[in-house]
């Protein structure tokens, strides 16, 4: 439904964007993830149309976004990012113009306005000024607006930005019902909320698809994002404070990449491990290495991979000098 | 066309949603009204409107450009311009449809001045001649089309209202007087062709009564030309 090949955008001299491709299936929720100024916005931009890519090509259900801009756009529902809407309009004669301009006729103009207020829950706040409603609200309007056509593609740039929790909770489970029958794609920083909603995530740093996969696929292939914690308490020997220690226990077993103390409190620490990539079960040898060595442990416990870690480390091999080059040439 | 229907109907809805609109509107008829009584209801005065429409002309120079300023700086500036431009209408129906809402709403703002022509109607004997005054109107609402195109062009370079104000107002102010004193200073062959541009010139033969085929085919095409102008203008920023 969306297809991206090798898009590249630039501004002047920055290179926002270069050699993006992804594809997104009919039903299925991709999230778009990357820090600030990762090329998210101007990758949606570029797919909704509102920019042309300096190379590269965009299909949306087929239709090519240089070639027949206008039908496919007709197929994109798309929520700005922070939802910019006239603030001088009444939140109900915005959506109206806005599926006029959509092209719908008289009848269904009255229908669907309706039905996405009442989708989006903006019945109290229709004949209310969009410059005097909360952000809440006005994100509510953008995403009614993007509704409107009942499109096959929706594209919402933040669409939880401003809202307040139970909003955001209210908002995702539109997004999981809208996705049933549609193609979704949803730009964010907000890893739990694409955790939930998602099935796929796209991660983009400096301009680039880092990695692109299932969440449980991508979290699979990255065991050494396992992490351990342990309470231990080893053996007095008169050297050093207990965390210490541990800590030298702990780094002596083979798999374990770094350790270290987060505090000790009398005999007792408390340390954090990582492992090294395809380590394994750290908890057996975390275990048996205490025994050995006649301290006693009292917590052990592994922190599954999360998109979080995953996230965290694209972002660290981004901001190591040469790594995100030296990676690239890898791949 | 469509498109550009609904276009048009916000825009010119929109005028009257803000303050902007109606301090225009009040301000173009308060000045019209002054000039009015002090130039058109003196006692011994011709029962014309001559002097009415010389003004009401000049008193565009800075209306319509407060008019156009805001067109597109306004969307480039919140950021509705995503909304528009990613929506399934080409960009000729959008600048079409941005400069049919502002002629409507300078349309509108011209519409009370009718009372100065049924004031004058009912204190004058004989009638006033309604030839002269229909063309007065025609070139009034030829030189806002004009001039709200050439503003809806520098509307479409920037983010910014003043900026595409002042510009307007600038550019216009240099084209009326370089073509009007040309004469003067230019060498006979550039004269000619300058003098032909000259906007009050033009309005002039109006003034007088005289629908001329050429005027109005000038006003058109040279309307149509800046907004071609800006159609290309909208087009480019895309790939900005």
């Amino acid at each position: 439904m969306i297809e991206v090949r090798d898009i590249a955008k630039s501004f002047g001299r920055v290179r926002a964007v270069r050699g993006v491709s992804f594809d997104v299936g009919r039903g299925e929720v991709a999230g778009l993830l990357g820090a600030n100024g990762a090329g998210k916005t101007t990758t949606l931009r570029m797919i909704t149309g509102f920019l042309p890519p300096d190379a590269g090509v965009i299909r949306i259900v087929g239709l090519d976004m240089a070639q027949q801009s206008v039908e496919a756009r007709r197929r994109i529902g798309y929520l700005p990012e922070s939802a910019p809407a006239y603030s001088e309009m009444l939140a109900r004669d915005y959506l109206t113009y806005r599926a006029r301009l959509f092209g719908l006729d008289r009848r269904a103009v009255r229908a669907r306005v309706g039905h996405v207020m009442d989708r989006c829950g903006l019945g109290p706040v229709a004949r209310r000024r969009i410059g005097h409603l909360s952000k809440g609200f006005r994100q509510r309007v953008g995403l009614a607006s993007a509704l409107l056509h009942d499109p096959e593609v929706l594209v919402l740039d933040e669409p939880t930005n401003g809202l307040d929790p139970a909003q955001i909770r209210a908002a995702r489970e539109l997004i999981k019902e809208l996705a049933q029958d549609r193609t979704v794609l949803i730009s964010s920083h907000i890893l739990p909320e694409i955790e939930l909603v998602c099935d796929r995530v796209i991660i983009m740093a400096a301009g680039r698809v880092r990695a692109d996969g299932r969440v449980s696929e991508l979290l699979a292939t990255s065991d050494d994002l396992a992490r351990y914690y342990v309470e231990i308490r080893p053996k007095a020997d008169g050297r050093g404070t207990a965390g210490e220690a541990a800590v030298e226990l702990v780094r002596a077993i083979r798999g374990v990449r770094s350790a270290r103390s987060k505090g000790s409190h009398g005999e007792w620490a408390k340390v954090t491990i990582d492992a090294e990539r395809g380590a394994g079960d750290l908890r057996e040898p975390i275990a048996v290495a205490a025994g050995r060595a006649g301290a006693l442990v009292r917590e052990l416990h592994a922190d599954k991979p999360s998109l979080e870690r995953l996230f965290l480390r694209i972002m660290e091999t981004e901001e190591t000098p040469g790594g995100g080059e030296n990676r690239e040439e890898r791949r | 066309m469509r498109a550009v229907q609904v276009i048009a109907v916000r825009e010119f809805a929109s005028f009257f949603r803000l303050p902007v609109g109606w301090v225009v509107i009040a301000l173009y008829l308060l000045l019209t009204g002054l000039v009015f009584g002090a130039t058109v209801l003196r006692p011994g005065e011709a029962a014309s409107l001559r002097n009415f429409f010389g003004w009401a002309n000049w008193l565009l120079l800075p209306i319509a450009p407060a008019v156009s300023m805001r067109l597109f700086s306004e969307e480039t500036r919140s950021g509705t311009a995503e909304g528009l431009m990613t929506a399934p209408v080409s960009d000729a129906a959008v600048v079409l449809g941005k400069f049919v809402g502002g002629g409507m709403f300078l349309a509108a703002l011209l519409f009370p001045t009718l009372v100065y022509v049924a004031v004058l109607g009912g204190a004058s004997d004989p009638a006033p001649d309604p030839g002269p005054i229909v063309a007065g109107y025609l070139s009034l609402l030829l030189v806002s089309g004009l001039y709200l195109s050439i503003g809806l062009l520098a509307s479409s370079l920037t983010s910014n209202q003043t900026l595409a104000f002042i510009g307007t107002l600038l550019g216009l102010v240099i084209v009326l007087m370089v073509t009007s004193t040309a004469t003067g200073w230019a060498p006979a062959w550039l004269a000619d062709l300058l003098a032909a541009l000259s906007i009050p010139a033009r309005v002039g033969d109006f003034a007088k009564g005289v629908i001329d085929t050429g005027n109005v085919v000038f006003f058109l095409a040279a309307t149509a030309w800046f907004l071609v102008l800006t159609y290309v203008a909208v087009g480019s920023r895309r790939w900005r």
